[in-house]
């Protein structure tokens, strides 16, 4: 047994203008399922109506101007990115410019075409979305009935082409159950690793906070060291709790298990009306929109927008509440901004999970400053 | 480092023991810390300027399975590391 150890004195502070690492392309306004969690909230697609898309030469332009800023790596996700008509031809852009690959879908178009297409990119990630062991579950927090043979079919498609894809499974009240059966059923499928995200208090996941279907806090703490201590040393797969950095074991973040923080240094959104903004917040909040493709430089905004510039000085050193008092804070830099801002208009305020943790008075004590 | 070398650990530091046998190392003056796995809470413990690393070693390998061949550099760096960051002084043997 060897000694292994965890520095903090790490230090994440930007001191000058960062390279983009990750373009973060929300490709479709709309989707073709409804999730009862989903934080963004996008217009339902149907055979009927079908919303905007990211046009391809937007696509092309944006990432024509972020390689120049460092770009290595883009996240295609939606809505529903294989709605997007033209996929194929974005994963093809995307090789042709020697990008890394990251696709979140809900699988329902991942036909075994698709996956062969994805699978040609040297450099893929792909995760897919499976919120319960059988179809009831699922479809229930879907929305849409067959949706959960699709997303198997979908893990069984991209096996089978080579790409051992991430399941990712939302926990609410509803399927919380059901965690400890979703590892052999995620190991059956030929999954590489599984990851429980929360919900989060924005759109309409804030609903369901509000209504009390998502865990409270000391339910989803629990759950959090079941799949860490209990769960993950029985698997071969990677399991994940997506859960902040103070209530992560030291042992599996001296693993580097995979739940870093969401680089938010190095990324930019891209929403499908065409325009940068911090994430897929943007479709929420006006005000982290930074401008449109084609109309101001990437450059520009990348160096000198206020906000990015706010969030470069001012994490972690800012972070209000329980997230400055955190021993952690370097490493998790309050989480998820977006998420914080979103609930309170502040770039500084702690994050939800952590705020309430402290309030219930399980916040461990063994992470504060 | 003279594996001779006594270290003591700095009184300030606090160890803060976790649920799974983990620790963090908290220096309330700098707000610094580290996290360390149970061998290296196991080292800590015997910081208190009257062992050596060797003593320290061979704590480690009667109280742990699977210790590597290299646990005495291991052990070594690891002192380093937190001398580094001001959790330990070093009591060398000329001084003692």
């Amino acid at each position: 047994m060897s000694i292994r150890s965890i520095d903090n004195s790490e230090k994440s502070k930007q001191t000058k203008t960062p390279a983009i690492n990750t373009l973060y392309f929300y490709l479709t306004e709309g989707c073709n399922l409804a999730c009862r969690h989903c934080w963004l909230a996008p217009k339902r697609d149907t055979t009927e109506h079908s919303s905007p898309t990211l046009p391809v030469d937007l696509f092309e332009l944006a990432i024509s101007e972020a390689k120049p800023l460092g770009l290595s790596s883009i996240k295609l996700t939606g809505g529903e990115p294989l709605l997007h008509p033209e996929f194929s031809r974005l994963i093809e852009i995307a090789r042709r410019e020697q990008l890394s690959l990251m696709i979140e879908t809900n699988g329902l178009l991942c036909s075994p075409e698709i996956a062969a297409e994805i699978a040609k990119s040297a450099n893929r990630f792909v995760s897919v979305s499976i919120d319960g062991a059988d179809a009831a579950t699922h479809e229930w927090v879907r929305g849409v009935p067959g949706s959960f043979d699709s997303a198997r079919q979908a893990v069984i498609n991209l096996v089978a082409a080579g790409i051992r894809p991430q399941i990712i499974f939302t926990v609410l009240r509803a399927n919380f159950r059901q965690i400890d059966e979703m590892i052999p059923f995620a190991e059956s499928l030929g999954a590489t690793s599984l990851k429980f995200n929360i919900v989060q208090p924005t759109a309409r996941g804030e609903k369901l906070h509000e209504t009390g279907e998502t865990l409270d806090i000391a339910e989803l703490i629990r759950l959090g060291r079941h799949v860490e201590l209990s769960l993950a040393p029985k698997t071969k797969l990677r399991l994940f709790f997506d859960q902040p950095h103070a209530f992560r074991t030291l042992s599996r973040i001296s693993n580097g298990d995979g739940n870093n923080a969401c680089g938010i240094f190095g990324i930019m959104g891209v929403l499908s009306s065409g325009q940068y903004a911090l994430c897929g917040i943007g479709a929420q909040i006006p005000e982290l929109v930074f401008g449109a493709i084609g109309k101001t430089t990437l450059k520009e905004i990348w160096k000198n927008h206020p906000i990015l510039n706010a969030i470069r000085e001012g994490l972690p050193d800012r972070l209000d509440g329980i997230c400055g008092r955190c021993l952690m804070k370097q490493r998790c830099l309050g989480s998820c901004i977006a998420q914080n801002y979103y609930s309170t208009s502040s770039l500084w305020a702690p994050y939800w999970f952590c705020r309430q943790a402290e309030e219930a008075g399980l916040f461990p004590a063994s992470r504060r400053i | 480092m003279n594996y001779l070398a006594k270290p003591i650990a700095n009184p300030v530091v606090v160890l803060r023991e976790e649920f799974d046998d983990w620790a963090v190392l908290f220096n309330p003056d700098t707000a610094d810390a580290v996290g360390i796995n149970p061998v290296g809470v196991t080292v800590w413990k015997q910081m208190d300027g009257t062992r050596s690393i060797e003593d320290i070693v061979s704590v480690v390998q009667s109280n742990f399975e699977d210790v590597p061949e290299a646990v005495h550099e291991e052990i070594v760096a690891f002192v380093q590391m937190l001398e580094k960051n001001g959790f330990v002084g070093l009591a060398l043997k000329s001084n003692i």
